[in-house]
């Protein structure tokens, strides 16, 4: 019996202490403003300039691909020359009277090829350009 | 790529999205999961999504030419705790998710004085990817913003000034994955306190980590890099990308030039250099790097450099103590040694392109004979004088 009466008294003490200590804070936190009035800062954006975005219109599409041209590009990732001639492929299965041509485009990946860009203008009437890998 | 296409200009362009990777399939596999499968974004069959997508009439807005003005928002956020100033700044994808130095005015300005150069004058522009991406500019204040996030002093912002008028992004978009370095030489080392001693290139320099992650935040911020799934598609992710690889040579006790009095500045300019690739690793990770009695590290060098990629070419991060043994193995300058690493010994074509893809550093502690090397290749050096 002994033991298990200051087992209970200590507890209880402990729960008189806690709680006194938490109205003592709570009474702190009202008579004390830098407690609980947390400052506001303005703060400045990180953030560089975007440019102007210059719409480009699109080329007019042909309302059906029958005896058109239509070009199939490259722009060299691995594999996208397996794919594109597979695409190329489907086209003469499944729509014969489209004449298919495919095109390696010159240089890296993001750069031009304005002797094929001048090409596909003068003779194709739509291009699919593969990209990616 | 719509976003992209967007920027560019079409914000209409059509596209079919196929299932990737395409790299390492046969034509069947391409055929049959692919030209015959479906637009993983739309559901539609591939094909017979693009042809209707050259056949279908243009709307009234896919013909206009005029021009958008962007704006990349409020020049200031706020009145608000640093609580929620710390939340909103992550939310927009404006931080590398590590706690922030919140850039006041107050803190702005004090970076602003450590340059002779106006806040709106604009220092350079940086794109995801040149040439795919559009390039976003930025001023010197801007830059000041992000050298506060970083938790810079002032002392350090003429060689962050100087990183940023490099203009190369330390984030690229490419799913590779890419590293940055920049190589640090001249006074201004000793200046700021940078670390070129132990652990030069760990976390044991508040200049060294703060330089380097000001690159960062700049990049993801003024130049629009990192953001993932528009600006950012590394398939794995750098860790490197955190604070750059900083590299501040260690001049003292290199037995050559140092690299940027190869690159013609004087010894007495304080000069930053920017590389790009994948990164660096121990020489130890190498089967060609083996402790023995009697090194040869420039052979060591040579078979590792013959083992690598080609894209970057090679680069070496040698403790003062390899170099200083390199040049008793009989090279007295870097050039030498990097023409003797690029020759083929018989008439063979040489790995490399030139033998200015092979770059030697030297930064450290001389405690033992250990060196890093990688696949980067040199970029630009930029003054940093100029921006003091």
């Amino acid at each position: 019996m002994k033991p298990r009466f200051v087992t209970s008294l200590i507890a209880l003490f402990c729960l008189s202490f806690c709680s006194s200590n938490q109205v003592l804070a709570k009474e702190k936190k009202k008579s004390d403003p830098a407690v609980t009035v947390e400052p506001k800062l303005t703060v400045l954006s990180p953030l560089g300039i975007p440019p102007a975005i210059k719409l480009l219109a699109m080329a007019p599409r042909p309302n059906t691909l029958n005896g058109k041209t239509i070009y199939i590009v490259d722009d060299g990732f691995v594999g996208g020359d397996v794919l594109l001639k597979e695409m190329a492929a489907w086209f003469t299965r499944s729509m014969p009277s489209v004449n298919v041509v495919y095109r390696r485009k010159a240089g890296g990946f993001p750069d031009e090829d304005p002797a094929l860009w001048a090409e596909i203008k003068a003779k194709g009437d739509a291009v699919i350009m593969g990209v990616g890998h | 790529m719509e976003q992209n296409a967007a920027k560019k200009g079409m914000p209409n362009l059509r596209f079919t999205f196929v299932k990737s990777p395409v790299w390492g399939k046969t034509a069947e596999q391409l055929r049959k999961d692919v030209v015959e499968g479906t637009d993983p974004i739309t559901g539609k069959p591939v094909m017979q999504e693009i042809v209707a997508e050259l056949t279908t009439p243009l709307q009234d807005e896919d013909k206009n030419s005029r021009t958008i003005q962007q704006s990349a928002g409020p020049d200031h956020f706020g009145p608000d705790t640093a609580e929620n100033l710390q939340k909103l700044f992550q939310e927009k994808g404006m931080t590398d998710y590590l706690p922030i130095v919140l850039p006041t005015e107050e803190k702005v300005d004090l970076m602003l004085k450590a340059t002779s150069h106006k806040p709106d004058e604009i220092v350079g522009k940086i794109s995801p990817t040149p040439g795919v991406y559009e390039y976003w500019s930025y001023t010197v204040k801007q830059v000041a913003v992000n050298a506060v996030m970083a938790g810079a002093d002032p002392q350090y912002f003429p060689v962050i000034l100087a990183i940023a008028a490099a203009g190369k992004e330390s984030l690229s978009s490419s799913d590779n994955s890419f590293a940055e370095a920049v190589v640090i030489n001249g006074p201004i080392r000793d200046e700021i306190g940078l670390n070129y001693g132990i652990g030069a290139l760990g976390p044991f320099s508040h200049a060294n980590a703060t330089i380097g992650r000001a690159y960062t935040l700049l990049s993801i911020n003024a130049g629009n890099c990192g953001k993932v799934g528009e600006t950012y598609m590394g398939v794995i992710g750098n860790p490197a990308n955190y604070t750059n690889i900083v590299i501040a040579e260690n001049e003292k006790e290199s037995p050559w030039k140092s690299f940027s009095v190869r690159k013609g500045f004087k010894p007495e300019d304080s000069v930053v250099s920017i590389f790009e690739g994948w990164g660096v690793i121990s020489a130890k990770n190498s089967v060609y790097a083996v402790w023995q009695k009697d090194m040869n590290f420039a052979q060591e060098l040579k078979n590792i450099f013959n083992d690598q990629d080609q894209l970057f070419g090679g680069v070496a991060v040698l403790s003062p103590a390899v170099a200083n043994y390199v040049k008793e193995e009989g090279y007295d300058t870097v050039e030498k040694l990097t023409d003797w690493l690029y020759k083929s010994p018989d008439d063979s074509k040489p790995h490399f392109r030139s033998p200015a893809q092979i770059n030697i550093l030297v930064t450290g502690s001389s405690n033992n004979l250990y060196w890093d090397y990688g696949g980067m290749r040199y970029v630009k050096s930029v003054s940093v004088d100029k921006w003091r």
